[in-house]
């Protein structure tokens, strides 16, 4: 209830915020930037818009974890006023599955937002076959950012804002190239090799959550697909608030 | 144990069941060690402290003596190294403990883009109460403290003192058994310092505990049932106000007309203070023993007296002569 509580304040803060009106606009910028290209694109129009729209998702939403997820804990313990909430009878867990919450919530929201932008655009140009793709990449996108917020927090709740957006940045980048790393795991000798797949297991996998070139050709992801994006999603970011939450436990709020 | 100048525990109330107390704590410990010179810094020791059910309790101390530290580590932002404590009966750190707690912070931040009122109502959930009555509560309480007039000011927008009064009105919402306010008057003026003296006595008479720290004397005097001095991280005394007033030597002032040619014996040197003004002399005696002695000696040299008066000390006298006693024990150790 209390994490319910935070997560509604977390939301409103960030919807007051100047940073979200800033990115849906880059997001309409963005669009309006692919019909601009769409005639140099020698009839990949269609799939540059769906391409490029589903990835402004991705990017923007990237954008927002970097500015305001990576400082969001240690923000609120330099500025003190984390000292409102846990001075009352909330646990440290149900403050960062809220603060977490919220951030996702606004994530989708803004993810939304776009996907509504990019379906009303191919609406329009009469392509109302790529709606349920696209509906579905945005849900993907949602799943990608809702694992790197929470990878943002963790790293919010033990270090400070400027280390945890190089963290999340580097783990963001590894997350990308997981697959590439278990494919170089395989040139290495037995012992260099577990470890590159360790690694690889660790990392976030964020390629799974990458559908759209399955979205700029009007198919739709299997259900085993979308089940274990969601699985893994949830699991990960469970995974993540918990050591987040360890970490936070034992720290002293000076 | 610790025991003060006088022998004694500093707390004459040693630590009885928990539950029976607002706050209880025995041998509560903060230290700080710094991750890379391993320095150890010694933010509390071996505090040993009972705050009775209903009481004004004063937490004085300098800077960096361990105020904060206190109320952090009861609040449960700080995990204490060593030694327990007990709110309301609960354990500190656990959520029971601050179920019916209203603390309000140094210097309080809040959330800048939020309204006063949507900050009481967000405070209020948060201590448990439902939506309607959340809401009810932050309007009346945003009239308490003289802030009813822009509910909707976002707390940006608010001066010092405003966000001083709302972070007092959340501390308040919920009607807690117990308050701890750390330095609630720092920083405001003296309409502000009024308000929330008045806030304060309020509560005192509802029953609810208060535990506060201060730098300000007049008004832990004013309102305190008992104190607590803490130097170096380390209680010292706690007694009522009365008792720590009365412990001081008491001075009295004498006046007197005829005296100017007087001189003072120099038995009495250093122990009366003699200070010439036009409408006459004023003799302050330092140990109100010799009142009797140093009348009848101003009489016998010709003086007229005009007035003897009793000078109370202040809590300030006394916390001062405890913070240089302490000093000077620290020093000869």
């Amino acid at each position: 209830m209390t994490a319910l509580l935070i997560a509604r304040n977390t939301f409103r803060e960030a919807r007051r915020d100047r940073m979200l009106v800033a990115a849906l606009w880059a997001g309409g910028v963005l669009l309006a930037a692919t019909q601009l290209l769409s005639p140099l694109a020698l009839g990949e129009g269609l799939k540059l818009t769906i391409d490029v729209g589903l990835s402004g998702i991705s990017f923007i939403g990237l954008t927002l974890i970097l500015l305001v997820g990576t400082s969001m804990v240690a923000k609120e313990i330099d500025k003190r006023t984390i000292y409102n909430l846990l001075a009352r009878p909330v646990a440290r867990r149900s403050y960062l599955v809220g603060k977490w919450a919220g951030l996702a919530a606004t994530l989708w929201v803004t993810a939304i937002a776009m996907g509504a932008g990019l379906v009303l655009l191919l609406v329009v140009r009469g392509h109302v076959e790529h709606l349920a793709p696209i509906a579905q990449g945005v849900y993907f996108a949602g799943l990608e950012l809702s694992v790197v917020t929470a990878i943002a927090v963790m790293f919010s709740a033990v270090s400070t804002p400027v280390l945890s957006a190089l963290y999340t940045i580097g783990l963001f980048l590894a997350g990308q190239w997981s697959y590439d790393l278990r494919a170089f795991a395989d040139k290495f000798p037995p012992a260099i090799a577990a470890v590159c797949h360790l690694t690889a297991s660790l990392v976030p996998n964020l390629p799974l959550f990458n559908i759209r070139t399955l979205a700029a050709s009007a198919q739709l992801a299997s259900f085993d697909h979308v089940a274990m994006a969601t699985i893994y999603a949830v699991v990960y970011c469970s995974a993540a608030l918990c050591l987040a939450t360890a970490a936070l436990e034992t720290r002293d709020l000076k | 144990m610790i025991t003060d100048e006088h022998g004694s525990a500093p707390d004459a109330r040693a630590p009885g069941t928990p539950a029976g107390a607002a706050v209880s704590a025995r041998g509560l410990t903060k230290h700080y060690r710094h991750p890379w010179t391993l320095k150890l810094t010694r933010g509390l020791t071996d505090l040993n402290l009972e705050v009775g059910r209903g009481e004004v309790f004063g937490y004085l101390g300098p800077n960096g003596a361990g105020k904060t530290t206190t109320i952090k580590l009861l609040i449960g932002l700080l995990r204490p190294t060593s030694g327990e404590a007990w709110l309301l009966g609960k354990p500190i750190g656990s959520e029971a403990s601050r179920r019916r707690i209203g603390f309000l912070p140094e210097q309080p931040y809040f959330y800048d883009s939020l309204t006063g009122r949507e900050y009481l109502e967000f405070a209020a959930q948060l201590s448990g109460l439902g939506g309607q009555e959340a809401s009810t509560r932050a309007r009346h309480w945003l009239g308490r403290v003289g802030l009813g007039e822009r509910p909707r000011l976002a707390l940006r927008k608010y001066s010092k003192g405003m966000l001083q009064r709302i972070g007092l009105a959340a501390a308040l919402i919920h009607d807690p058994e117990l308050v701890i306010l750390d330095e609630p008057m720092s920083g405001l003026d003296p309409f502000g310092r009024r308000d929330v003296r008045e806030l304060i006595l309020e509560q005192r008479d509802r029953g609810t505990t208060v535990l506060f720290s201060s730098h300000i004397l007049p008004d832990v005097e004013m309102l305190c049932d008992r104190v607590g001095v803490v130097l170096g991280g380390k209680l010292v005394r706690t007694a009522t106000v009365n008792e720590l007033v009365a412990s001081q030597q008491q001075r009295v002032e004498v006046r007197c007309v005829g005296a100017p040619l007087i001189e003072v014996p120099a038995r009495w040197r250093g122990r009366i203070e003699r200070v010439e003004l036009p409408e006459g002399t004023t003799f302050v005696l330092a140990d109100e023993r010799e009142v009797n002695d140093v009348l009848a000696w101003l009489l016998a040299n010709g003086a007229t007296l005009r007035a003897v008066t009793p000078q109370r000390a202040s809590l300030e006298d006394f916390f001062l002569s405890v913070a240089e006693s302490e000093g000077q024990s620290r020093r000869m150790a």
